[in-house]
C-alpha cells in the first residue's frame, strides 16, 4: 500500500468512527469491548513513548533519551500533565544530558 | 454567519486553541517528512485526517509497514464513539448534511469546548462548533504547512527528533492516567515494549505491546 493510500485509510477510519454515532444513535460499546478502547490509547501512547526514548534506533540502550523520560515524567507531574511541561522539562534534560555526556 | 452570537463566541472561545494546534500541527509537519513522507503528502494527511493522534501515530509507525498503522488508526478511531455519540444527543435533530460536516471535525479540543458550550447555555451549538472547527482546522493545516517548509531544512540528528516524538507521546498519555488501572497499564505498556523490541519483528512490536497492555488492563478494575 503506498503512502497515498494508506493517508486515505487512515482518513476514512477515522471519519467512520466519527460519523458513526451522528447519523444514527445507536449504544456505545460497553463491557470488555469498551473497557480493552478505553485504555487502548494510553497504552499504544505509552509503547511509542517507549520506543522513541528507550530504544531510539530500535535497540535498547542507555542514552539521553533516558534522561529525557525522566525530565518528561517530572514534566508532567509538576505541570499538571500538560503537554507543554512534559515538552519543555523533558527536552531540557535531554539537552543537557547530551551536553554532559 | 458573523452576526450569529454562537458563531461569534465559537470564535472566541477557540482562540487559543488556534495558537495551541497549529504549534502542533508545525510539530507533525516536521516529523512527517523526517519520517518519509513527501512535503505534499503530509499536508494531504493534514486536510484528510485532521485527527493529531491518528496522524502521529502513522508517522510512528510508517517504517513497519501498513498493517499496524491501520491497527493503531481503528484503535485510536473508536475512542470517537462515545464523543460522537454525546455530540448527538446535544445537537439535537439535524439535516443530515449538517450531521456528516460536524463529524469530520470531531477531535478532543473543540468537542470539549461544545460540551462546555452547551453547560453554559450557548442557544446554536452547531453555529458555534462550526466555528472553533474552522479555527482548528485552518490553524492545523496552516501549522503542517509551515513545519513541511521548516522540515527539510532541520537536520533530525542534530535536534534528537526522535527523542523530542517521544517526549510527544509521553506527553499525549500522561493525561489518560487518572487511575491505578492506568497506572498499570503504562506500566506494562513500557515494559511490553521493551520486550517487544527485544523479540519481535519491527513491524509487531508497538502494536503487541499496546494491544497486551490494553488487554491486562480490561481485566482491572478503575
Amino acid at each position: 500500500m503506498n503512502d497515498l493510500w494508506l493517508i486515505l485509510a487512515v482518513a476514512a477510519i477515522t471519519y467512520a468512527s466519527r460519523v458513526a454515532f451522528l447519523l444514527r444513535p445507536r449504544p456505545v460499546p460497553g463491557g470488555l469491548v469498551g473497557r480493552f478502547l478505553d485504555v487502548f490509547p494510553l497504552a499504544l501512547f505509552m509503547a511509542i513513548a517507549t520506543s522513541g526514548l528507550g530504544a531510539p534506533g530500535g535497540r535498547i540502550a542507555a542514552t539521553p533519551g533516558l534522561a529525557a523520560a525522566v525530565g518528561g515524567v517530572v514534566g508532567a507531574i509538576a505541570f499538571r500533565r500538560s503537554l507543554w511541561g512534559v515538552l519543555a522539562v523533558g527536552g531540557a534534560l535531554f539537552y543537557l544530558a547530551r551536553w554532559a555526556l | 454567519m458573523l452576526r450569529d452570537a454562537s458563531f461569534r463566541r465559537g470564535l472566541k472561545d477557540s482562540a487559543l486553541i488556534f495558537l495551541a494546534v497549529g504549534s502542533f500541527g508545525l510539530f507533525y509537519g516536521v516529523l512527517a517528512v523526517d519520517a518519509g513522507l513527501s512535503q505534499t503528502l503530509t499536508i494531504v494527511s493534514s486536510v484528510v485526517i485532521v485527527s493529531g493522534a491518528a496522524q502521529f501515530a502513522m508517522v510512528g509507525l510508517l517504517a513497519t509497514g501498513a498493517a499496524p498503522v491501520l491497527i493503531a488508526a481503528t484503535g485510536l478511531g473508536l475512542r470517537h464513539l462515545p464523543m460522537s455519540a454525546t455530540l448527538s444527543r446535544l445537537i439535537g435533530p439535524r439535516h443530515v448534511f449538517t450531521r456528516l460536516r460536524m463529524a469530520f471535525i470531531l477531535v478532543d479540543e473543540t468537542f470539549g469546548l461544545t460540551v462546555r458550550a452547551a453547560a453554559a447555555g450557548v442557544t446554536d451549538l452547531v453555529a458555534y462548533k462550526t466555528a472553533a472547527d474552522l479555527m482548528l482546522y485552518s490553524s492545523w493545516i496552516i501549522g503542517t504547512t509551515v513545519g513541511v517548509m521548516l522540515g527539510s531544512a532541520i537536520d533530525p540528528v542534530a535536534v534528537g527528533i526522535d527523542v523530542l516524538f517521544g517526549l510527544l507521546f509521553l506527553g499525549l498519555a500522561a493525561p489518560f492516567i487518572r487511575s491505578r488501572r492506568d497506572r498499570v497499564v503504562a506500566g506494562t505498556a513500557i515494559a511490553c515494549t521493551l520486550i517487544a523490541i527485544e523479540v519481535l519483528p519491527t513491524a509487531w512490536q508497538l502494536t503487541t505491546a499496546a494491544g497486551a497492555a490494553s488487554l491486562i488492563g480490561t481485566f482491572l478494575h478503575e
